[in-house]
């Protein structure tokens, strides 16, 4: 749940036109609007060459339901963000070498059933220029709670053709794995914490009358448990697969650019984003989203997107290991291993009068090592393939 | 990254020379919804949490939400 609130001080047309330009997520005014969205989300199977079983095993499915009520209430803007999930299937558990050293994937054996609870409320004011916003949020599942806190401020001069916008949060995260500790899973923990900072600063320009362009710095600060409990590496010198282990430290940065530019004639938008990643892990990381807002008569908006995703591997990851590192860490979860994603959208929406907007969307993901903008190695058996398919309804008051 | 930072610094350096002040009555284009950095916030936010717990790179000009995204 988001809870955003806004005071109006004042609202001249043209700050209120360079505020709608160059907002930034969550700072938006808005009437009254409830919005509800229903997502299916399922994961190929994982093929029977990658498993170590030699039968195609089915993955993960999640169906999720996101609520949302904002607007103004009173001296400002609310937002209030309600999410309920509920997760089952198999995931990666550690990957073998075959008879030929092929790594192959062994799954968690027994079928997870989860449900997760996240709620986010944000309250935003205005100031003059000057917007900020206070963001919490708390997620709950059977075996992770996570508290955040944030604030974000966005400065818009008056009659200026740029908006300066930052953000600092902090997220405070406890894990208690399923049968840690238990006699049939003696080597798991019983529980665990880390705790995460993020901020980020950025600016926004009005290049013309059809285009704008924000650039963001990034930061984020990991400490704690960073270990996937549930996850295993496997050793050739023992022949056997142990508790996997990561840094208890983590330090990222990213830097993103978005250009948005409209074409009148086409009565469409064009959004280019794209982010570069970096860690102390090594991981280096190149996200590109390209998105067409095709407007159709005065109802509808269109909007396909293509999303290319790479990323280099974490120092310590390997698919299997040939014996102990110096250092102790090991990690066999493909998404510390290198490869790409390639991933296209299409998402619909209809207004059917001043009230009800209804819509839908469709993705479909795809990992794979040839995808990555350096050659891969050996590619992790485990990459993910998934669709998720999107139903939605939206009341404005 | 080094190379990030500069073209990121040329971007933003191009961006400001060839910024033309643009005039109240000209910005209608400009806040139309589609044009917003983020037109659609819940779907957004929604996909940066799969996206999450799929992939090793997080962050950018958002602050993250909670959950695990163990699997």
């Amino acid at each position: 749940m988001r809870v955003q609130l806004n005071m109006t001080f004042r609202t001249p047309k043209l700050s209120a036109l360079t505020s709608a330009a160059l907002a930034i997520p969550g700072l938006a005014h808005a009437e009254l609007q409830t919005d509800y969205l229903y997502s299916h989300y399922a994961e190929g199977d994982l093929p029977a060459g990658n498993s170590a079983s030699g039968s195609a095993s089915e993955r993960y499915t999640i169906d999720s339901h996101l609520f949302r009520v904002g607007g103004n209430l009173g001296a400002g803007d609310a937002n209030l963000n309600l999410t309920l999930e509920t997760m089952s299937g198999a995931s990666p558990w550690w990957v073998q070498p075959d008879a030929n050293g092929k790594p192959v994937q062994v799954m968690s054996g027994a079928s997870i059933d989860e449900e997760r609870v996240d709620i986010e409320a944000s309250y935003g004011m205005q100031f003059g220029p000057i917007e900020p916003v206070f963001k919490a949020g708390y997620s709950s599942e059977e075996d992770y709670q996570s508290v955040n806190v944030g604030v974000e401020a966005q400065y818009t001069p008056e009659g200026g053709v740029y908006s300066a916008s930052a953000g600092i949060g902090y997220s405070d995260d406890r894990i208690e794995p399923t049968d840690g500790g238990s006699a049939k899973y003696p080597d798991r923990i019983r529980s665990a914490d880390k705790n995460s900072l993020t901020a980020y600063a950025g600016l926004s320009w009005i290049i013309d009358a059809q285009t704008v362009l924000q650039t963001v710095f990034s930061y984020s600060l990991h400490d704690g448990y960073l270990t996937d409990p549930y996850k295993r590496a496997y050793f050739v010198s023992v022949a056997n697969a142990v508790p996997e282990s990561r840094p208890d430290g983590r330090q990222s940065w990213t830097l993103s650019a978005r250009w948005r530019h409209y074409l009148p004639a086409l009565a469409a938008a064009v959004h280019v984003d794209y982010r570069y990643f970096q860690d102390d892990w090594e991981i280096e990381s190149h996200t590109v989203d390209l998105s067409w807002q095709q407007r159709l008569g005065e109802t509808w908006l269109v909007s396909p997107s293509l999303r290319w995703y790479s990323q280099s591997q974490a120092y310590f990851y390997a698919p299997y290991y040939a014996d102990f590192r110096e250092d102790g860490f090991a990690s066999s979860d493909y998404r510390l291993s290198p490869f790409g994603a390639l991933s296209a959208r299409l998402d619909v929406r209809k207004s059917l009068d001043q009230h009800w907007e209804v819509g839908g969307g469709v993705e479909v993901y795809d990992a794979s090592a040839s995808y990555a903008i350096r050659p891969v190695d050996v590619e992790n058996p485990g990459l993910v393939e998934y669709y998720s398919v999107q139903a939605r309804v939206n009341y404005r008051f | 990254m080094k190379r990030g930072i500069l073209a990121l610094t040329a971007l933003v350096w191009l961006a400001g020379c060839s910024t033309q002040p643009v005039q109240p009555w000209e910005r209608g284009d400009l806040a139309r919804p589609e044009m917003a950095f983020e037109p659609d916030p819940l779907l957004a936010g929604y996909r940066r949490h799969v996206e999450f717990s799929k992939e090793a790179a997080t962050g950018g000009p958002t602050l993250g939400g909670g959950g695990c995204g163990c699997n």
